[in-house]
Formats: C-alpha cells, structure tokens, sequence
C-alpha cells in the first residue's frame, strides 16, 4: 500500500551541522505516529521539511507519491498537509472565529457562509465556541493550542502534524487534547505527534519513532520500542 | 468670514482625501511586506504621467487617464517588487527593513530622473475631468476639485470594502499578521506581497492621475506628498488603512486652515508642511502609536 507520505535519505544540514541524517520514514494512511527524541535530535527539523517550512538538503519527500521535497508551505497546505507549532503562530490580532475562517476562506472556491459553519462546529467540538469573538492573544496557551488545532482542521487534513501540542498545558487539558485527537484519528485522520510527554505519547499512539542526533534510530510498536536498549540509551541516558 | 473658512475647509477635505488615497497605499504597503517605500511618491507622479499620455496619445477621455494610470503604476509596482524586492522573503537576508528603504530609496532617485530625462522639466497639465467652477453664494471650487475629492472617496470605500469586506484582504490581513501561519493555512504569501505593493502602486497612480489637472505635473510633484504621507502612516498608526485615511483627511485639513489663516500669507505655503510635522508630534505625544497603530512591525 502506497504510503501517505514517505521521506527517502532525507538530510539536513546547518552549516557544519547534519540535523536530519539520511532518515527514512513512511507515514501510512490512518496512522497515530509518535515522533520522540532527546532535544536536538531533529525531530522538529524533519516536520519542518515534510510540511514545506524547509527545503531539505538531501533526500526525496513523497506526498501520496508526488515528490514534494522543497514545495511551499501553502502547496502542503492545498494538499491537505496541516501542522502546528511548538510555540503557537496564529493570527493574534484577530478574533477566535476569524482565525478559523482565513484557511476556509483560503480555500477555492470557498463560501463564507459555509465556512463560518463549518469553523463554528470546529469550535464547538474543540470547546471554544463561547470564545469565539474573543482576540486570539487573549487566550490562555492552552487554548490557543487548541486554536491552532481548529484551524488546521480547516484545511479538512488527511494528516497533521503537531509538534509538542502537550508542551505548557495543564494537565487536565492534555487529557482532552489526547481525547481530541482520539477522537479525530477515529474518523480516519493521520497523525504525527512530535512532544516530550513520553506519557501522553505513549497513551496515544501505537506506533514510535525514535530520533537521537539526527538519525532514526527506532521505528516500531510502543512496546518494543520503550525496551529498545539504544532507545533507552540515546533518550533517557539509561 | 464664515464663507472664507467653508471655502478652505472644502480645499482642505479635497487634499485630505488625496493625501488618505497616497497614505492608505504607503501603509497597505507596510502592513504587509513591512518596508517604508520610498518610491511611493515617484509612483505618484508616475501616474499623472501616465494618465496625461494615456490622454493625449492614445485619445482617451479625460477620465479613463484614472483607470489607465492604476493600472500602469500596478504593472510598474510589479515589476519594481519581481525585480528588487524578491530579497526580501528569502531567510537568507538580514536587515530586510534596512534593505527595502534602500532598494526603494534608489528606484525613487531612478523613477525622478529617468522622468526628468523623458518628460522635461517643465509642468505639464492634463485636461480638466469636468472644467468649470462650484459656486454657491461666496464658495468657490473648481468641479476638477469637487470630482478628485469625490473620486478619491469612492476608492477608499472601495479598498475598505476590499481589505475587510473579501477573501483576498483578508488574506492580506492574515500574511500581514503573520507570514508563516499564514502560509501553513494554504496562503502563498509571495503572491499577496505581490499584490500588496501591486494596489498600493495603484492608488497612487490614481492620485496622481486626479491630482493632474489641479496642480499640473512634474518630475519632482511625488516629494512633498510622499513626505505627507509618511506623516499621516505614522500618525495614523503604522499599518492602519482606516488609520491612514482619517489622518490623511485631518493633515489636508489642518495645513490648509494653516495656510488660510497664518497671519503672514508670503510664507504660509512654505510653512505649512511643517505644521503637519507639528500636528504629528503632538498626536504622538499623547498616542505614541499614533491613531490605530501597533506597537511592533517587522518583516519576519
């Protein structure tokens, strides 16, 4: 079966410095990935190029079989790639309800109409539509975390990337988050969740990839990889 | 006396408007690709150019001059921003607001000398859009000053719809904000840079164009308008389109009651960009930000 999205001897280099060494890794169609590592070790580098925000140095990048290594963000955006960030980037000076509704209307042949409804039932499904008319920077960082979810469900994602969704959020709201992408990944949405929260991470997802330095260094079900000796290692210093 | 101050409050609202149509370019400009251009002004006088030989050579009614000189300084705004202005979005340049004032900086020298060499120095005039005079009782206003007035209006209400009315402003807004959020939405943000100095380049073609058959037109006529207009970004709030046009209308205003009534005439005209400064620095006493401004803008 064709994967979703693939990256082949995918490289990045910063100077002198190879973030992202020859990885290999193939998301399949309706997967809950885990993407863990020790800091530094390339994770947000490579979901960085598999979403278009960098050109790799090296290495093919395969969106339902397209080569799509250095596509624009907007052009992984059109191909229903959604993201979001470990420090949230959203239109703070517009309301909750206008966030969600620039990637509506961003879309072709888009409606206002249809798109206020659809960010509306985002909204209600995220918990947020009392907040609706409320400026995004006005929201507390667990909730714009869930703004940015909302918004990249605008873009109808086959798959979405978040890069450390738990970081800085209450306890009580990692658990509807986790319920939250439960949820959505039930209804067939992939997902590739990068975070430290190895707790979290591991209630969530069925399968783990492992990076330290910049390579793949484990890819497997979450049992086999938490007793990975290099795993263990390479990410908790046992 | 009574009819003296309406007369010059009427020229004043007529330059405001000019001024808000230059100023609402400039800030479209820096709100989204934040740069301060300086060619702003050559553009403005490119357009009365523009209109003038679209009139006299192609044959055009005075008034399709307006839409032809949008549509010129459009395509010329284009190819200023494809050719110089590209650095900008690359992670590789750094300084990009100390590159863009720069980079424009030199194409308004190239723009006032280049038109120098082609146009002549000497003041050219376009026809009139509507000749003759509005007179009631001991008010008197030439219709070529009634129509930029009431033209420069209907494009600010246009824009205004346009900017927060459309999908297109307010993916404008959204790349203004924030660049990379709005490029993992699915907006190209190159092509809404592109369009943004594209429409502020047309606006000012459009007042130059209406400007024309009122003062006549001159390679160096964008210098002092163009310093208005900074005057009027800044005071009504850096990247603010309402902000630029409220201001634009208060500056035409208040220089021209200056001028009307400074108690030495020889020297008012040459005062009276001076009193906007002063206007200016008053405002930003009391509102550092201006009307609607925001306290940090720069390119990312």
């Amino acid at each position: 079966m064709q994967p979703l999205i693939e990256a082949r001897g995918l490289c990045k280099r910063f100077g002198g410095i190879l973030a992202v060494d020859h990885l290999a890794l193939s998301v399949q169609q309706g997967e809950l990935v885990g993407l863990i590592g020790p800091n530094g070790s390339g994770k947000t580098t490579t979901i960085n190029m598999l979403t278009g925000h960098l050109s790799p140095s090296a290495g093919e990048i395969l969106l339902r079989g397209e080569r799509s290594e250095g596509a624009a963000p907007s052009s992984f955006a059109a191909r229903r790639v959604g993201r979001t960030f470990q420090i949230t980037q959203l239109f703070s000076r517009m309301t909750v309800l206008e966030n969600m509704l620039v990637p509506g209307l961003a879309r072709p042949h888009s409606h206002r109409a249809e798109a206020t409804r659809q960010a509306r039932a985002h909204l209600e499904f995220l918990g947020l539509a009392k907040l609706e008319g409320l400026q995004a920077k006005n929201l507390s960082g667990g909730q714009q975390k869930l703004l940015e979810l909302g918004r990249a469900l605008m873009l109808d994602p086959e798959i979405l990337f978040l890069d450390e969704p738990f970081a800085g959020v209450n306890p009580f709201l990692r658990d509807e988050i986790i319920g939250l992408i439960q949820k959505l990944h039930a209804e067939g949405r992939t997902f590739v969740i990068v975070d430290h929260d190895i707790e979290a991470i591991q209630r969530l997802v069925k399968r783990l990839v492992v990076m330290a330095r910049g390579a793949k260094i484990a890819d497997g079900a979450v049992e086999d990889v938490s007793h990975d000796p290099e795993v263990l290692r390479a990410y908790a210093g046992v | 006396m009574l009819d003296y101050l309406l007369s010059q409050l009427l020229n004043g609202l007529v330059i405001g408007v000019i001024y808000a149509v230059i100023a609402a370019g400039l800030t479209i400009i820096f709100s989204i690709l934040k740069i301060v251009n300086f060619a702003h002004g050559e553009v403005f006088m490119a357009g009365g150019y523009f209109s003038y030989f679209a009139i006299a050579l192609l044959g055009l009614p005075a008034l399709m001059g307006i839409p032809a000189a949008m549509l010129l300084c459009f395509l010329m705004s284009l190819l200023i921003e494809r050719t110089l202005l590209t650095p900008l979005y690359s992670p590789k340049t750094e300084r990009k607001g100390d590159y863009g004032v720069l980079a424009t900086f030199g194409v308004s020298i190239l723009l006032r000398n280049l038109a120098l060499l082609v146009f002549g120095s000497y003041p050219l005039r376009p026809p009139s859009f509507w000749s003759g005079s509005l007179i009631v009782g001991a008010i008197y206003l030439t219709w070529d000053r009634v129509f930029a007035a009431g033209f420069g209006v209907l494009l600010l209400a246009l824009l205004v719809w346009f900017m927060y009315r459309t999908p297109w402003g307010e993916a404008l807004n959204a790349v203004g904000q924030s660049r990379e959020s709005a490029s993992i939405v699915g907006i190209d943000s190159t092509r809404f840079y592109r369009l943004a100095f594209g429409l502020g380049g047309a606006l000012a073609g459009a007042a130059g164009a209406l400007v024309g058959p009122i003062y006549s037109l001159s390679p160096s006529m964008g210098l002092a308008p163009d310093t208005q207009a900074f005057a009027i970004v800044i005071l009504g709030g850096m990247g603010s389109v309402p902000g630029a046009i409220i201001a634009g209308l208060l500056i035409g205003l208040c220089e021209n009651m200056f001028v009307a009534f400074f108690p030495d005439p020889s020297r008012a005209l040459t005062y009276a960009q001076a009193f906007s400064l002063v206007v200016l620095m008053i405002v930003l006493l009391v509102r550092p930000t201006g009307f609607f401004g925001r306290r940090h803008m720069a390119m990312e």
